[in-house]
């Protein structure tokens, strides 16, 4: 599934990069940011905790939901995650929990 | 009572030892440019063009058979190199050639994995695209804004303190270019990327080690039309201990902060933080043993009456 976002640098698709993953009680996604026409991708990695409401949804549903919160905040994701692979070797990863919820809602 | 990190009264002999200290120099900056012409910065993607597609393995595997993997795609001049840990089985694809760049992680990964055949799993982590007169065009900027700054400070110190002597701008021009070429020195050992960011702190050392180099210019201004009778030599070194204080505070909070992002920062902020941690201290290292013997070894240790009295 990919997600089509409009960014000042263009559209990009978000789509996910390898099958999500159950870790201490979070799932973990790992998504890429991809331009249209090729020319970039990069992997980020997103750790959602469980506490969050909709948190064991299947990935697509997730992705749906992280999708306009990625558009909106494109430029700071993509930076980072860009940044740590070209300088830290990892995966940059958003950590989504109560405290930082994201698109999730916290009742 | 108040705390006092540098006695009121100290006197160390700074301008006494500057042979040492602008023998050392030389040799560093001479390091400097060999390590320029030979090594090179590692340019990001930004400065150097092309593409680069950084993969991750799940078993390692050599450069070797990553090129023959990619061979089919008509790439031009692939360049392959180990990224990261051992145990990361991370690889950077570079390539020059941009021709149908559409889809080409896609497609890297595709024929790497039908070249492995199952048998060694890829996954492209990263794919940048910049052209190479893009790349080109860049790097020309980049150097040139450098050598501006660093031409048009010295100008601008010249006509300031030209009272005194004209060989201030050259001695803070010489300063400045030795505060680049340690700095390069030290990104280029480091092997953090060289990319805009980088530049742009590069850019602030220049701000600051002029910003300190005037400090100490301006206190030998001041006492050269007090104590005439003195030798430029004798000036300067006083200059340079009564500005001791201010120096090493201005220059310790920098750092402390600079210490804090380069260890608490992140990996987006740590080249840059980099940087200007080396250029802080090579800047003020600089105003004292490289601006002032500039100045000393053009106007010769006996001048300072006739400088001191062009001021007045």
């Amino acid at each position: 599934m990919a997600l089509e976002l409009r960014t000042g640098r263009g559209i990009y698709r978000l789509v996910t990069a390898a099958p999500p993953k159950a870790e201490n009680g979070s799932q973990i996604l790992t998504l890429a940011l991809e331009r249209a026409d090729g020319i970039e991708r990069v992997v980020f990695g997103c750790r959602i905790d469980s506490s969050l409401p909709d948190s064991g949804a299947e990935a697509e549903q997730i992705l749906t939901t992280l999708g306009p919160w990625v558009e909106r905040d494109f430029e700071q994701i993509r930076e980072a995650a860009l940044k740590t692979i070209r300088t830290e070797r990892k995966l940059h990863e958003i950590e989504l929990n109560r405290d930082r919820p994201g698109p999730f809602r916290v009742a | 009572m108040s705390l006092q990190l540098i006695p009121p009264d100290i006197n160390i002999d700074f301008v006494g030892k500057r042979y040492f200290f602008v023998v050392l120099s030389t040799l560093i900056n001479i390091a400097a440019l060999v390590c320029l012409f030979t090594n090179g910065f590692n340019y990001g993607v930004d400065f150097k063009g092309g593409s680069v597609v950084q993969l991750k393995f799940d078993h390692p595997t050599s450069g070797e058979q990553i090129r023959k993997a990619l061979a089919s795609l008509d790439l031009g001049d692939v360049t392959v190199q180990d990224f990261g840990a051992q145990d990361q089985n991370q690889y950077l694809v570079r390539f020059e050639q941009i021709k149908n760049i559409g889809s080409v992680g896609t497609r890297i990964q595709g024929a790497v994995n039908e070249a492995y055949s199952g048998s060694n799993k890829a996954e492209v982590l990263r794919v940048e695209t910049v052209g190479a007169k893009v790349g080109h065009d860049l790097r020309v900027d980049g150097f040139l804004a450098v050598a501006f700054a660093t031409l048009f400070m010295g100008i601008y110190i010249a006509i300031q303190f030209r009272g005194v002597s004209w060989s201030f701008g050259a001695g803070a021009v010489i300063a400045l270019i030795h505060d680049v070429l340690v700095v390069s020195l030290a990104l280029i050992i480091s092997r953090y990327e060289f990319d805009l960011t980088t530049l742009a702190a590069l850019l602030t050392v220049i701000g600051f080690s002029v910003h300190d180099t005037i400090i100490v210019s301006d206190r030998i201004r001041e006492d050269s039309t007090k104590r005439r009778r003195e030798s430029i030599a004798t000036i300067m070194n006083s200059a340079i201990n009564e500005t001791l204080s201010r120096t090493i505070l201005t220059s310790g909070t920098a750092l402390t902060v600079l210490a804090s992002l380069l260890v608490l920062g992140g990996p987006i902020l740590r080249p840059a933080a980099f940087t200007l941690f080396v250029g802080i201290i090579t800047g003020t290292y600089s105003s004292i043993y490289i601006a002032g013997p500039v100045v000393l070894f053009w106007e010769g240790d006996q001048k300072s009456k006739g400088s001191a009295s062009r001021a007045a």
